[in-house]
């Protein structure tokens, strides 16, 4: 490396230094509301063809690993669609008798994350697709495993995500197949950036580690039966009123690499199947409390029940989403 | 002529870096440890132009670093504008052919650079900042110190004659 000459700073140079600094801690400073569109004009100007150039390199890279993999799910694809379309009209025909929506096979788009440099990358993520795609505010980003974050601003051709990591992220959850309900954060503190808090979950109701915990549906960004986390333990216990939980989440940030944005259309619907969680808990379940927690155990007589009505049959008795569930209305029990 | 030849040479690395940093470090894997080209190019900058050119150029790359990460913009300006200033300023103590204090100064520019960003922007806070500065940010920024090694060893005669 070469040394260029010895001089030292000289006085233009400090007051250069100053006013630089000054501009970083006005930028620091700005409010939310400027600095979105300054963000945002940056991105959409000095940052699309570089990040065009990311884009295309997370791609190709991702092709290349997923290389091996893809071609022996497509042998086996090709096995298992023998008998696709006799299995499609009969599930067709029984999610009919059900009154069950369809699957999820559109009202999103995939993308990648655009990795970043720098302690913020894990807590915001640049995605590879935007407006130009579909993508808008609040649109629910997930991977295969679970919830990965929801879209903060939509440019053109990126967007900006915020991560459950971050410290603004809240979501409305539920205890998969039951009315426990609580709000998932991220953890603050010792393992902050690690781990979920599932907050506001009633005390009477006790969770045993390893149960999973989704998506409630309520607030309307979030679908229905997204994964979050599962439960390690038990955090606080505020005697009598609540109890707080720490999850152990579906997905991190870090490791997040291919990513379904969702619309926001798509909020009211249920993805537990998606999910494949119908499978491991019953939409039709026993609740059973007892001193080692709760425990699900399947309805044997009980009809296959819907998780929530469908958008036009929605009975204008329902309480509003913002509402807090029922389970947090209830008064405390010992 | 010569001297325009130089920083032309010179140019045409740090648009290499800048270059790799957006099409080779995708595909070096984990984000949280890839080294940060950018940075690298930036102190090579820094290291050839007068104290107040680093900053002005840190706080231009920190700029558009923190464009991405809107919650918390200014962070990476300020951390790199500091980087970029310290760098110009310290270049009489970077000796022109010694690979491990380049590799040394590229470390802990690029450790102080998280170190400044992580406590302005104040998103992380306990063990999880303890575990990024004395765990993740010296993985990284020794990750970048290595890239900036490879690079000098590549580029040596052309980045020297630049500088000279």
């Amino acid at each position: 490396m070469a040394t260029g000459s010895d001089r030292f700073a000289s006085r233009a140079d400090t007051t250069v230094f100053v006013v630089c600094v000054v501009v970083s801690l006005v930028a620091l400073a700005l409010p939310a509301g400027l600095k979105e569109p300054i963000a945002g004009a940056l991105r959409s100007t000095v940052l699309y063809p570089i990040l065009a150039v990311q884009r295309r390199a997370a791609r190709s890279a991702e092709a290349r690993e997923g290389l091996a993999a893809v071609r022996a799910q497509r042998d086996s694809l090709l096995l298992e669609t023998t008998f696709l379309p006799e299995l499609r009209a009969e599930n067709a025909r029984l999610r009919a008798l059900l009154g069950l929506g369809g699957r999820l096979g559109q009202g999103f788009v995939t993308g990648e994350v655009l990795h970043q440099s720098g302690v913020a990358d894990g807590m915001t993520l640049v995605l590879s697709v935007g407006r130009d795609e579909g993508v808008e505010p609040f649109s629910p980003v997930l991977t295969a495993r679970g919830l990965l974050g929801l879209v903060r601003t939509a440019d053109a051709g990126t967007s900006i995500a915020l991560a459950w990591t971050h410290p603004d992220f809240r979501a409305s959850a539920m205890v998969e197949g039951t009315a426990v309900y609580g709000i998932v954060r991220p953890q603050r503190g010792e393992r902050s950036g690690e781990l979920m808090e599932l907050v506001g979950v009633p005390y009477r109701e006790q969770l045993a580690p390893g149960t999973q915990v989704v998506t409630s549906g309520l607030g309307g960004v979030f679908p229905r039966g997204i994964p979050l986390g599962t439960v390690q333990g038990t955090l606080t216990e505020a005697t009598g009123w609540e109890r707080t939980y720490v999850l152990r989440p579906a997905v991190h940030p870090a490791e997040a690499a291919h990513v379904m944005v969702m619309s926001p259309e798509r909020a009211a619907d249920t993805l537990a199947a998606e999910f494949d969680s119908a499978r491991t808990v019953p939409d039709s379940v026993l609740v059973v409390r007892d001193s080692t927690g709760v425990r699900l155990l399947p309805a044997p007589a009980a009809p296959r029940r819907r998780l929530r009505p469908r958008p036009d049959t929605q009975p204008q008795s329902q309480p509003p989403l913002s509402a807090p569930p029922p389970a947090l209305r209830r008064g405390p029990r010992r | 002529m010569r001297v325009a030849g130089a920083h032309v040479r010179a140019g045409l690395v740090l648009a290499l870096l800048v270059a790799a940093h957006f099409t080779l470090r995708p595909m070096l894997g984990d984000s949280r440890l890839t080294p940060d080209f950018v940075l690298v190019a930036l102190l090579f900058f820094a290291i050839r132009v007068r104290p107040a050119w680093g900053a002005v150029a840190g706080l231009l790359v920190g700029i558009v670093t923190d464009s991405v990460s809107p919650t918390a913009f200014g962070a990476a300006a300020l951390a790199l504008t500091i980087v970029g200033y310290a760098a110009g300023w310290l270049k009489a103590v970077v000796f022109a052919d010694n690979l491990l204090v380049n590799a040394l100064f590229v470390f802990s520019a690029a450790w102080v650079r998280d170190v400044i960003q992580a406590l302005v922007s104040r998103q992380l806070e306990g063990g999880a900042l303890a575990w990024q500065l004395l765990a993740l940010s010296p993985m990284a920024a020794g990750a970048t110190a290595l890239a900036a090694v490879v690079t000098l060893m590549v580029f040596r005669s052309w980045l020297r004659q630049a500088g000279a």
